[in-house]
Formats: structure tokens, C-alpha cells, sequence
């Protein structure tokens, strides 16, 4: 069975350096398993502290959408492809804190992607919740920002369900895939040549719960959009 | 603009707050500092924070998930929050996350106690359990290695009991009050990873090489001191003794 590998640890974003045991984990479980391709989230997660000593924030946070990020991103990500000899994928993260410090020639998080994606070679896992929440939390229209990226570039489709806590949408991966989700499914499916895949996220402790019934249903109708616009 | 001292500044604001200025030390333009401020105020700000803890404490109650179900909920809640509050619950490496919690749990209970026992069960079995993850047999030949010093293992351990298991567990499991502690442990376990079941219990000449291991030593002083060979073959060649590097 074809394996891909989905990371949330590497913290590729980060200015001081990136999480190299992560990195000696992967190696090891290619080794083992060698997988298709694999994929990490575009964010950063641990910082220096006054001795240079790496800090784990605990969350991940928004990379500052600047030119030193954008090519300290691409080149990493392009080290990795050499690395492993598969395809790298870089997600598309939800946030909450708005406006971090930029640079104007790179603007904002879909300008880092774009700017990535043109210097490095690595490709794109879509989260569509993701896009999602961040239309929500900060006023963005969601099909705009689909527009914008470059989906020639997209390999995989991340769908899942949220919950609105405290004002803000979250990316939860409780529940089912809100109805705006889908539409954006359909939307971005014939747009992105290349993708192979549309995987529905949930995380395991909600899944018992949420029960295998609802989740065929969300996996039925991935595939049959998936059937349907990829006919097309 | 300073990337990394942005970063390193939005990475402050969001861990555990430690009363320092999160900006000290940092440089940063007058803009960039105005920035982070509006940040420092703004909703979305206090959501990732919100996140930030929930995942934290989340993280750290799944790693020591048995030990903490040996106490109250208040308790519980607030050894999570100490923990928290003290920069733990970050990492996503399940089995550091698990070992150092459990030693910050292990350094606030009594000893001897039933909690304590259950603490280093549950380290002891996330230890051998990692470690058995690819762990290779050492050839047994190499225990007198003129090179190697012989230390513990470092994904092993020893439990001691002071009561009958199953009195404890069952108690746990049915949220009836622990049985009382005895004065002598009642069974010594011995955890390594190239033990089968990762566990069995330990004899008490192997209990005498363990806690002789508190400083590395080469095996011919063993013998000399009277261990023997067999002992040391046996917790050498699954993991419970090993080569210090």
C-alpha cells in the first residue's frame, strides 16, 4: 500500500533552525517505509532562547511573510526534496493572530507560499479548511485566495470540520466539513491539474464519537465531488 | 526586517508568560515594536494563547495519563498547571514530553507511596517501551569490552511495589482508596527494552547490580565486588545494562 507522511514537527519556519531530530525520525521511518511523498505544515514552532537553546512554543505560529522567510523556507524545502527523493509539500496554515510584521514585496501568507513555491520546486498540500477559517477570523474571501495560489502546484486536499470558540472559527478536526468547504472542494478541483488526493482530516479523539457512519458519509462525498470534477 | 527577532518575540508573547518583557533584548525598529504591541492586544492573540494552553495541558495529561488518574481532580488540575506554568506541555515528542512530566510528578510525591510506584511504572514503561522501538540484542562477548564502562540503561528501570499489584491496580481501576504502603516493597519490577513484555520481576541479585549502577563501572570490578556474570549477561543483553558511551 502506498504510504504518505503528513509532519507536524519540523518547524521549517523557524529563523535559528529547524527540528533536526525530527528530521533523523523521518529518515528512519523512510528507511522502513519508504512513502510517495511527504508534507509539513508552513509555520514555526520553537524560537532561541537568551543562550541559544531552542524554546518550543507549543503551537504554531505564522511566519512572518518576509523575503529572508520566504528564502530560508524555499531553500530548506528544497534540501528536503534532494534529501528524501520524493516530493515536499508545504501546507497551508490556519491562524488567529492577524498582521505579524511583513515585508511589503511579499505581503502576506499566500504571497510567502507563492514566493516559496517560485524558488524552491516543493509543492502544495491545500488545507481548504484551513483557507477556510482564515476567510472567517479575518474577512478574506475564500475563492480569492484560492485564485491566488498556485495550484499547478498541489499535489493534496486537506478537508475537515471546526468549531467556533471564543469569536474565532478553529481548525478543530471534530466534526463534519461545513457546507462552504465543500463548495470550495468543488471550486479548486478542476483548477488544480496535478492533485492525487483528497484527504479528510479528524482527529483520532473525536472520531469514536463523531462515529464511522458520519464519516463514510464525508468520505462519500469527497469522492464522488472528487469522481465528478475530475471527469470534467 | 529582523526575522528571527520577530519571531523570537511572537514566540515569547505565546509561551507560558515568565514576567519578563518579551520584547528585552531583541532588535527591533520602532515599527516592529508598535506591531507586536497591537498583537500583544489583539483577540487573536489571546485565542492562540487560549490554544497554546489547552494544547499543553492536553499533551501533558495524555502523557502521564496513569499517574495522573491516581489523584483528584483538583490535584490533577493543579500539577497541570504548575507544569504548564513552568514552560512544559510544549513538545510533541510524546515520550521526552512523558519522561520529564513524570519526574516533575515523582519530585512532589511521598516516597515510599503507591502514587510514586505508579509514577515510575508508568516512566518505566514509556522508557523501555521507546527504546524497544530498535532496540538490537548487544553481543554479549562485548560486556568486558576494554573500552566500555557498563552503566544503567538509560531506557530501563526498577519499580518497587509496596503492596500487592493487583490490590493497587484494582483499587485504581475502581476508584476505591489505595491500599495501605507497606514497609518493604512487596515485588520489584524490572523494565528494560529487550525484556520480553518489557518487564519481569527482579531477583534480588539483580535488584544489588542495579543499585551498585549509580556511577558507571567496568564489569571485572563487578565480579570482583562479587555480582555475577550471569546477572550482568542477562541485563546486558536486554538493555537493562548498558555500554556508557
Amino acid at each position: 500500500m502506498p504510504i504518505v507522511v503528513h509532519g507536524v514537527e519540523l518547524s521549517i519556519g523557524s529563523a535559528h533552525g529547524w527540528n533536526q531530530a525530527y528530521l533523523e525520525m523521518l529518515d528512519s521511518f523512510q528507511s522502513l517505509w519508504p512513502f510517495v511523498w511527504h508534507s509539513e505544515h508552513l509555520g514555526f514552532q520553537t524560537i532561541p532562547d537568551e543562550n541559544g537553546t531552542t524554546l518550543e512554543v507549543g503551537v504554531p505560529l505564522p511566519v512572518p511573510p518576509t523575503r529572508e522567510a520566504a528564502d530560508l523556507i524555499a531553500d530548506r524545502s528544497a534540501e528536503i526534496c534532494g534529501r528524501y527523493g520524493v516530493p515536499f509539500l508545504l501546507e497551508n496554515p490556519a491562524y488567529y493572530i492577524a498582521d505579524v510584521p511583513s515585508d511589503p514585496e511579499i505581503g502576506d501568507d499566500i504571497g510567502l507560499i507563492c514566493a516559496i513555491m517560485k524558488r524552491s520546486g516543493c509543492f502544495m498540500l491545500l488545507d481548504l479548511h484551513n483557507v477556510y477559517c482564515n476567510a472567517l477570523n479575518h474577512g478574506i474571501n475564500p475563492f480569492a485566495t484560492i485564485d491566488r495560489l498556485p495550484l499547478d502546484r498541489v499535489l493534496e486536499i486537506h478537508i475537515a470540520g471546526g468549531a467556533s470558540r471564543d469569536g474565532f472559527w478553529m481548525d478543530g478536526h471534530n466534526g463534519s466539513v461545513p457546507e462552504p468547504v465543500w463548495e470550495m472542494l468543488e471550486y479548486t478541483l478542476p483548477r488544480t491539474p496535478n492533485v492525487a488526493g483528497v484527504v479528510f482530516e479528524m482527529l483520532d479523539e473525536f472520531a469514536v464519537r463523531f462515529g464511522s457512519d458520519a464519516i463514510s458519509r464525508e468520505l462519500l462525498r469527497s469522492n464522488e465531488i472528487w469522481n465528478r470534477c475530475r471527469a470534467s | 526586517m529582523a526575522f528571527l527577532d520577530v519571531q523570537t518575540a511572537l514566540g515569547r508573547l505565546v509561551r507560558a508568560p515568565d514576567g519578563l518583557d518579551p520584547l528585552r533584548a531583541l532588535q527591533l525598529d520602532e515599527s516592529e515594536r508598535a506591531s507586536l504591541k497591537r498583537i500583544a492586544q489583539s483577540a487573536g492573540y489571546r485565542f492562540t494563547v487560549g490554544v497554546q494552553r489547552s494544547w499543553c495541558v492536553g499533551r501533558a495529561a495524555r502523557a502521564g495519563y496513569l499517574t495522573l488518574s491516581t489523584f483528584p481532580a483538583a490535584v490533577r488540575s493543579a500539577l497541570l498547571d504548575e507544569w504548564v506554568n513552568s514552560g512544559g506541555g510544549t513538545s510533541s515528542f510524546f515520550a521526552a514530553e512523558g519522561d520529564a512530566l513524570l519526574d516533575f510528578i515523582a519530585n512532589r510525591l511521598p516516597d515510599p507511596s503507591h502514587e510514586l510506584t505508579l509514577c515510575r511504572l508508568e516512566q518505566a514503561t514509556q522508557r523501555a517501551n521507546d527504546g524497544a522501538i530498535d532496540f538490537r540484542a548487544p553481543d554479549p562477548a562485548l560486556i568486558d569490552h576494554p573500552r566500555y564502562l557498563l552503566r544503567r540503561g538509560r531506557r530501563a528501570g526498577i519499580v518497587k511495589f509496596y503492596g500487592e499489584p493487583h490490590h493497587i491496580m484494582t483499587a485504581l481501576l475502581e476508584s476505591q482508596p489505595l491500599p495501605p504502603v507497606s514497609r518493604q516493597p512487596e515485588l520489584t519490577m524490572l523494565f528494560g527494552p529487550g525484556l520480553d513484555g518489557l518487564c519481569r520481576a527482579a531477583s534480588q541479585s539483580e535488584l544489588d547490580l542495579w543499585e551498585r549502577l549509580t556511577a558507571t563501572v567496568d564489569s571485572r570490578s563487578l565480579m570482583e565486588e562479587g555480582h555475577r556474570p550471569e546477572d550482568i549477561a542477562a541485563l546486558f543483553i536486554t538493555g537493562v545494562v548498558e555500554h556508557a558511551a
